[in-house]
């Protein structure tokens, strides 16, 4: 029984892990494609969620054919973020780019309650809900059905993302991008369209990202706080790495869960908020570049 | 030399009437001169002269606000980098911009993205004719590799390097890209003795095997009087000689302006030569 418990804990600290992992590789993408610690991935998350119920709702879209409309809705977001933003700042610090994100954080979140308006909304796009039964009645094991969905999409998703960018020659352009973009100008690797391309596919990310919470929790605004629980998640991983990001994911989630239950009662409880951060903090003093992040090679 | 005079061909590019500048700072003004296929032209003049500015407008950097740029038959007023480098304009920095996480190869490797045109699904799949496909342009990667004596230095991170092998990687990415024209800024600023003539033999050696067009900027006039078969001279942005080394060596404005009236610099330029 004891031991049973613990696997309940694991595995339910697993799966929280996974959204972490989903979040934190929006986060990845972007660092990867412009150096940048995109602040707005969170808000992303959120604006994805909304246009999704939002469609929906006011529409009457099915589902899949809302999940598609969204996907067209962050694509076009991607493109008007490069022409709005990101190409009126090529060259400049990186600092600038980041309150650039930040400030685009506070715009979407505007607009989003403008457009859809902000109270907690109840997404529902037919995911299973409540325990596996199978796992119940077979072993005994209470798992949410709804979070092996998540796991398992997030797993589908993850393989792509790396098959995609690995593999291809976007991969290789990206990470020119991301060190100097005179360089990959000069080669020419044009930056509208990676740019465009990363914002994208963080976009569907994000959606991805706002799907899984929001069907557990509703579309609410702290969807867009799990930005600051990705942090963690990429000291952990290292804020290149793609695989870093869901190990780092799995870990906080798995840690924060066990320590939540077998500690909390020790100090009094509330262990999940603090821990990821503190477990970051350890990691900076002992590996800064992360778990799977490139080295940081600075001669002088 | 005269095996050159053979081999150099038609106006491969030609800059006129260019005129640049930022604010009310005239970068340059009113410049024009040709490059003819295969051959070597040095533009130099002092600092602040417009020379890292001209090759920024030849590759689409800045867009000049008035003059014609003729590249291959085509006028242009104006090109982005990324379209300038799809049609064979390839180039080096004053300060190296290299991709400073990545191996020498890889770094090199980049050079060849333009090249890589295999559906993005199949390398996805890494599949079929991608599979051939990466493996040619790893080829001519290697290629390059030996030629610049860089074998070595294949899996080190460009970060690692000494200056002067970062400005020899740099250079193998631009030849990577197999260029018509090759932009070269300060090639060999902050070199040895050693790794100049290394570099002069490198540049000499890919025009005479491979005819590749080279513009380049250097401020060593010694190098400058070797390597080229014409010299562009300006000076405050404005064009104040073009013409055969020896012309330009000799002649009066040059002397004054770009020298200084000083006569000992005068004979560093005799020497030079």
């Amino acid at each position: 029984m004891e031991m049973l418990f613990f696997l309940e804990t694991v595995i339910s600290g697993l799966l929280t892990g996974v959204m972490y992992s989903l979040v934190a590789i929006g986060f990845v993408l972007i660092f990867k494609a412009s150096g940048v610690f995109n602040f707005a991935q969170g808000v992303l998350a959120l604006f994805a969620g909304l246009t999704l119920v939002g469609l929906m709702e006011t529409f009457g879209l099915p589902p899949w054919l809302a999940i598609i409309a969204t996907i067209g809705v962050m694509i076009a977001l991607a493109w008007l973020i490069e022409l709005l933003i990101l190409r009126h700042l090529v060259n400049q610090e990186q600092i600038i780019l980041f309150m650039a994100t930040l400030g685009l954080a506070y715009i979407l979140e505007g607009f989003g309650d403008i457009i859809w308006g902000s109270d907690v909304k109840v997404l529902d796009i037919g995911l299973p809900q409540g325990a596996s039964d199978f796992l119940l009645d077979g072993y005994g094991l209470y798992v949410e059905r709804l979070e092996v969905v998540a796991a398992v999409i997030a797993t589908a998703l993850v393989i792509v993302l790396a098959i995609f960018f690995q593999k291809t020659r976007i991969g290789r352009a990206l990470r020119a991008v991301a060190d100097d973009h005179q360089a990959a100008l000069s080669i020419g690797i044009s930056l509208r369209t990676i740019w465009i391309t990363v914002w994208s596919v963080a976009g569907i990310v994000a959606l991805v990202a706002g799907v899984m919470w929001g069907s557990k929790s509703g579309i609410q605004f702290s969807l867009s706080l799990i930005a600051l629980k990705a942090l963690p998640v990429l000291i952990l991983g290292g804020f290149t790495s793609i695989p870093g990001a869901i190990v780092g994911g799995l870990i906080i989630g798995v840690g924060e869960k066990v320590a939540e239950v077998y500690l909390g009662p020790f100090v009094g409880g509330a262990i999940e908020n603090w821990f990821a951060y503190m477990l970051a903090l350890v990691f900076l003093m002992f590996r800064p570049q992360g778990l799977f992040g490139e080295k940081i090679i600075e001669r002088v | 030399m005269s095996y050159k005079e053979r081999k150099i061909g038609d106006t491969l590019l030609k800059v006129e009437d260019i005129s640049l500048s930022f604010g009310g700072v005239k970068a340059l003004s009113h410049v024009s001169f040709d490059i003819k296929e295969h051959e070597i032209r040095a533009i130099i003049g002092p600092n602040g002269a417009g020379k890292s500015s001209m090759l920024n407008v030849i590759n689409g950097f800045y867009h000049p606000q008035e003059g014609l740029i003729t590249y291959k038959g085509q006028v242009r007023r104006q090109m982005r980098p990324h379209q300038a480098a799809k049609q064979g304009i390839a180039r080096t920095f004053q300060n190296i911009a290299l991709f400073k996480g990545m191996s020498t190869l890889d770094n090199i490797m980049t050079g060849r993205l333009l090249r890589m045109r295999r559906n993005v699904f199949w390398q996805a799949l890494y599949f079929g004719p991608a599979v051939k496909e990466e493996l040619e342009h790893r080829e001519a990667v290697e290629k390059i590799i030996d030629f610049l004596e860089i074998q070595a230095i294949r899996k080190t991170p460009v970060g690692r390097l000494p200056y002067g092998l970062q400005k020899r990687v740099e250079l193998g990415r631009a030849l990577a890209m197999e260029p018509e024209l090759l932009l070269l800024d300060e090639p060999m600023a902050g070199m040895n003795v050693e790794e100049k003539e290394d570099m002069c033999r490198f540049i000499l050696d890919l025009n005479d095997e491979f005819g590749t067009t080279i513009a380049l900027i250097e401020h060593d006039m010694g190098v400058v009087m070797d390597l080229s078969d014409r010299v562009v001279v300006l000076d405050y942005g404005q064009l104040l000689a073009d013409g055969t080394a020896d012309e330009v060596r000799n002649n009066q404005d040059v002397i004054d302006a770009y020298l200084g009236v000083s006569h000992g610099d005068d004979e560093s330029l005799e020497g030079a030569a």
